[in-house]
């Protein structure tokens, strides 16, 4: 393994994000080539968090982008402060400067409202770390777009000009997969697919993220998770609630997950009533729990 | 392995299906140049973040990388499953079904008119639908026709109406100017309008088992023709499993996108479990339906699952979209009655169930469509 990707690695664990190679090469070669990763998975798999973690290892800013359909260019880039702007024509309105000078000073930076995307590229100091979250939120036109400034890192202001980046930031986007992206976008991208973790992984993390849990609850939870995953669910619990539920069980000074106890914290890792039910219906779970 | 042999599995990808672009290849070459060339998982992790796109890509790389990992001519990756000249060397399928179809329609063009026979169906359903069979050129055209006229109708641009929005790009002075009197004539906050969308998607689910073979090939024309004018048709086939075929569709000619398809038509033709199909369907894909989705399901309802398991995925589909059209070609047959027990189980949870035998069923077809 190459020395950098292992560098990346140990910066990655430092931040308690339990991590492998493959994260590593592919962030490695993000940084390397000045590629935009794309990570896809499941919900809560910790998509989001590689962003997260990887600008706090760079110790850089994280800007964030967070998709939604009808995002549209001007609350992703830039908008003009026009009440700012109006205020100032009306306080201005006696001074003698001429119309091109007062134009000049209301189409300025001091007025322009940067969108994360502009922050992004006018960044000064170090590059930061660029995030789009959830872009199958958003429609196709915004996705299009956004690949007009991921290949320049470049933006045309009419009134300003055209600013180009002085760093190029990190830019990882991550998708839930509820819409098919397009293939420009994806090949524009590195790819990453993160799946639920394995048992040892999983176990890994909630003992870097809830310290506190004993060795054996850890155990049952994560196999109960992991037990639950493989249920025919509607919404299959990620990573986020199985530490949800580790730290819930902590919290409530539990030492085994047995029926009362599962019961009354069931809802940390299951969110829907048709879940519950087929979970309770499982006859494996609570037959483990009895012995 | 050498850079040579990232190039060459690069092509190698691009012939086995994966969209692989010389700017890949290029980006891949940049790759290897920058990582452990020794380390065979740093070389394969890498070279899959950038060779691939999506995780359905994953096992032919992987099956591929193999292969140029220890070097071996290419001649040896070919794969029964992948490979074309397979494909057509096989010996005469046993139904002249859909599959049948798609794996010869080169060769079977200009013979449109030949009649295909019915696998697996009873007399009466045969009868009901030979007028199909001898489908033509033209009517085939007409149905393409008629799909983008239906498209064109569902995606006409932005309504007429306007309707107040937060930030947009047109101003909506009435507001603004009647706002700007708290503040006492002065205009601060301006609000704005925009058309009011249409945003009516559409969700098509094709039943291409062998009963309903003679209408697949036609229902398929049909779908072609929506996905190719109207953005927001996702479509899915079924036989015994799920398999979405909206990229196969979409943007490219009928032939190509037939011949895209005919790799994937294995397993086609044969039995029907719409049930598992549609549970398979909500798990993945439920999510993206809302209110202003319109799913249609294109099947005969000859089920050879769990009927329970048909009524509760009809039931949580009908749940969350706006309409759920069930066409039934043999609906256009005077003497059917939707007796089978997949269709009794469906019926419930269906708003329009309606025919599907012929070019007037799929016009009328329109007025459902609108939310």
């Amino acid at each position: 393994m190459r020395e950098e990707v292992q560098q990346i690695k140990s910066l990655l664990e430092e931040q308690v994000y339990v991590t492998d190679a493959a994260v590593a090469t592919a962030l490695y070669l993000s940084m390397t080539l000045g590629k935009p990763l794309l990570v896809e998975g499941p919900a809560g798999v910790g998509k989001t968090e590689i962003a997260k973690v990887l600008a706090k290892a760079l110790n850089t800013k994280l800007i964030r982008l967070q998709c939604y359909e009808g995002l549209d260019a001007t609350t992703a880039l830039y908008e003009w402060n026009y009440p700012r702007q109006l205020l100032h024509i009306k306080l201005d309105e006696s001074s003698p400067t001429s119309e091109a000078e007062k134009e000049a000073t209301i189409f300025s930076e001091a007025f322009l409202l940067k969108r994360p995307l502009l922050q992004a590229i006018t960044e000064h100091g170090r590059a930061p770390v660029l995030l789009i979250d959830e872009i199958d939120r958003s429609d196709e036109e915004f996705e299009a777009f956004l690949l007009e400034v991921l290949s320049d890192f470049q933006v045309t202001i009419p009134e300003i000009g055209t600013i180009t980046a002085t760093h190029r930031p990190h830019v990882v986007l991550t998708s839930n997969r509820s819409r098919d992206l397009s293939d420009a976008l994806r090949r524009r991208c590195l790819y990453h697919w993160i799946d639920y973790p394995s048992l040892e992984k999983e176990l890994a993390i909630v003992h870097a993220r809830v310290p506190a849990i004993s060795e054996t609850l850890s155990r049952e939870v994560t196999q109960i998770i992991q037990q639950t995953r493989t249920m025919n669910l509607s919404k299959v619990p990620g990573v986020a609630e199985t530490l949800d539920w580790a730290t819930a069980l902590v919290a409530l000074n539990a030492t085994q997950v047995d029926r009362e106890v599962l019961d009354e914290t069931i809802g940390c890792f299951l969110k829907d009533e048709a879940d519950i039910a087929v979970f309770k219906a499982e006859p494996r779970v609570y037959a483990d729990e009895r012995e | 392995m050498n850079e040579n042999d990232v190039v060459l599995l690069g092509r190698a990808l691009r012939e086995h299906g994966v969209a692989v672009t010389p700017a890949e290849v290029v980006a891949a070459v940049a790759a290897f140049a920058v990582i452990d060339q020794a380390d065979r998982e740093e070389v394969f992790l890498s070279l899959r973040s950038v060779f691939t796109a999506r995780i359905d890509d994953f096992p032919i790389f992987e099956e591929l990388f193999a292969k140029y990992w220890k070097r071996l001519p290419e001649k040896h990756v070919e794969r029964a499953g992948f490979s074309k000249t397979t494909l057509k060397e096989r010996p005469g399928a046993p139904q002249r079904g859909l599959a049948y179809f798609l794996e010869h329609w080169s060769s079977s063009r200009g013979e449109d008119g030949e009649p295909l026979k019915v696998p697996g169906a009873s007399e009466t359903e045969s009868a009901a639908a030979k007028d199909f069979s001898a489908f033509g050129k033209e009517d085939l055209d007409e149905v393409a026709r008629l799909a983008r006229r239906i498209a064109k109708r569902l995606a006409r641009d932005p309504s007429r109406r306007w309707r107040p929005v937060r930030r947009g790009s047109r101003i909506n002075l009435r507001r603004s100017l009647r706002q700007s009197l708290s503040t006492g004539g002065e205009v601060i906050a301006l609000s704005f309008k925009e058309r009011k969308p249409k945003r009516t998607k559409l969700v098509v689910i094709c039943d291409v088992s062998g009963s309903m073979d003679i209408y697949s090939r036609l229902l398929l024309q049909f779908i072609y023709g929506l996905q190719n004018s109207f953005a927001k048709v996702e479509s899915f086939v079924f036989a015994t499993s799920l398999s979405r075929i909206t990229g196969y569709l979409r943007n490219k000619t009928y032939e190509n996108a037939l011949e895209r398809l005919s790799a994937k038509v294995r397993g086609w033709s044969g039995g029907t479990r719409i049930g598992e199909s549609l549970a398979a369907f909500n798990t993945d894909w439920l999510r993206r339906i809302d209110k202003r989705t319109v799913v249609i399901i294109l099947s005969d309802g000859w089920d050879t699952g769990e009927p329970e398991q048909l009524a509760q995925a009809m039931a949580q589909l009908q749940r969350r979209a706006g309409r759920v059209i069930w066409l039934n070609p043999l609906l256009g047959s005077s003497s059917y009655a939707p007796a089978t027990r997949g269709m009794q189980a469906a019926l419930p949870h269906i708003d329009v169930f309606a025919p599907a035998h012929d070019l007037a069923s799929l016009r009328a077809l329109e007025a459902h469509l609108v939310l």
